[in-house]
């Protein structure tokens, strides 16, 4: 009778695996995305593949009152407005579809949104000559984020109000948040309040946490 | 001495095997249950606070650790016994693991630990190493830029939970639910099982006792 130590064997390949796994780096993450997408939304839902992540940074979440709630732009601009939940709506929606990174390294792909263009803001307001920053404060105290004049009319940029089909949800900044696919998730500011447009750049709430000013997606935080 | 009877109890677990058995039980579910509403989007809400569950989460996992660490300075020589109890594999435990997927005819005999049990065993130990190597990789890209995006951590410690849930469910099925098994857990919780359910169950330890 021969023993075989075959309990080392299966607890190396474990770990082996474990390791190939983590040595795979990136590529293995992006080859697995498309396979997130296969999952059933239900199924998504419960199980975290190709799902979200919701984060937040000082708890409960900000709960959203369509009577009470306002988005107030103020600052560097020559007619500050504060606009209710109808009016918000009231502006012209653009659709579209695209994927939300997260820094920490998960994905999301094809995500539809609908909101409101800042430049259709900007008209509103009159932004004057000194507007150099756009800093957009959360109603979860105290989460701001930056972006400067130029960024915020890059292509992808819209306030959402609307996602995959159905008003924004409180996990994902209801009533409306700041998205802007072509930088990480932590510049796409939840439960937004209030827009300030500055003269000088005042770093958003990961920024003071060690995180780039510009967080283009692939091109910062070390990636 | 006397004649061994059927329903006699045998100690088939000593008390350092069933305490690494429920300090890993009793952080394993922690992290699991505190992983899951971390990382699932219909737990989020309840997940508001995440530096609290994260926080437990990374207790358990330095609770298990140190626990380990404990145990193996005060038990080590036996607890290594144990280790290489469940690493050997004989022939009748290798005939054991085909029996058991296709079920015909006797099982083949086994000792105190059956091959499922001993396979068991270095999956979860591997896992172990896995989910923490990834889970220190997650935290330090979460405090610092330079570990990010080198590692797939999150993918591999999520892969690492779908491969533990069959495993934990299966176990604890064999334990609670399944007729012939469940006396086992009586093992695991005081030391001791009947003699006859040993015989049944384990014959080559039961003869040695």
């Amino acid at each position: 009778m021969s023993d075989i130590r075959l309990g080392r064997r299966t607890f190396l390949s474990v770990v082996g695996l474990g390791a190939v796994g983590l040595l795979a780096g990136g590529r293995l993450s992006g080859a697995a995305a498309p396979l997130g997408r296969l999952v059933p939304d239900g199924v998504g839902n419960l199980v975290s593949a190709g799902g979200w992540r919701i984060y937040a940074i000082s708890p409960p979440w900000p709960s959203f009152d369509p009577a009470s709630w306002r988005l107030e732009v103020t600052g560097e601009v020559e007619q500050p407005v504060k606009l209710t939940y109808d009016e918000l709506l009231a502006l012209p929606t653009q659709r579209q579809t695209s994927d939300f990174h997260c820094v920490t390294g998960w994905t999301v792909g094809d995500v539809r949104w609908e909101g409101v263009r800042l430049a259709e803001l900007w008209d509103r307001v009159q932004p004057k000559p000194t507007a150099r920053y756009a800093n957009f404060v959360s109603m979860e105290h105290p989460y701001v984020d930056t972006l400067t004049m130029e960024q915020t009319t890059l292509g992808g940029v819209m306030l959402g109000h609307r996602m995959d089909g159905k008003p924004l949800s409180r996990a994902h900044g209801a009533p409306v948040r700041l998205v802007i696919p072509e930088m990480y998730g932590y510049k796409n500011v939840k439960w937004l309040t209030r827009i300030e447009l500055t003269r000088e750049l005042r770093p958003g709430y990961w920024e003071l946490n060690g995180y780039d000013v510009d967080a283009w997606v692939g091109r910062s935080n070390g990636y | 001495m006397a004649a061994p009877t059927a329903t006699e109890l045998v100690r088939r677990f000593s008390p350092a095997e069933r305490s690494l058995h429920w300090l890993l039980a009793g952080t394993f579910l922690t992290m699991l249950a505190t992983g899951l509403i971390l990382t699932l989007p219909s737990l989020a809400e309840l997940a508001a606070n995440r530096q609290l569950w994260k926080n437990i989460h990374l207790g358990a996992a330095l609770a298990f650790w140190v626990g380990l660490l404990a145990l193996m300075s005060s038990a080590g020589p036996e607890l290594r016994a144990t280790a290489r109890e469940l690493d050997r594999f004989d022939d009748d435990d290798r005939r054991w693991l085909r029996w058991s997927v296709h079920r015909q005819g006797e099982e083949p005999r086994q000792a105190r630990f059956n091959a499922g049990q001993k396979l068991n065993a270095a999956i979860v130990a591997g896992l172990m190493v896995v989910f923490t190597a990834s889970g220190v990789l997650i935290y330090l890209q979460e405090t610092s830029a330079a570990f990010r995006g080198r590692t797939s951590a999150i993918l591999v410690h999520d892969v690492a939970t779908w491969v533990s849930i069959p495993l934990i469910l299966g176990h604890l099925y064999l334990a609670t639910v399944n007729r012939s098994t469940r006396h086992s857990l009586r093992g695991m919780i005081l030391g001791t099982v009947r003699r006859d359910w040993a015989r049944r169950h384990h014959p080559k330890w039961e003869e040695t006792l």
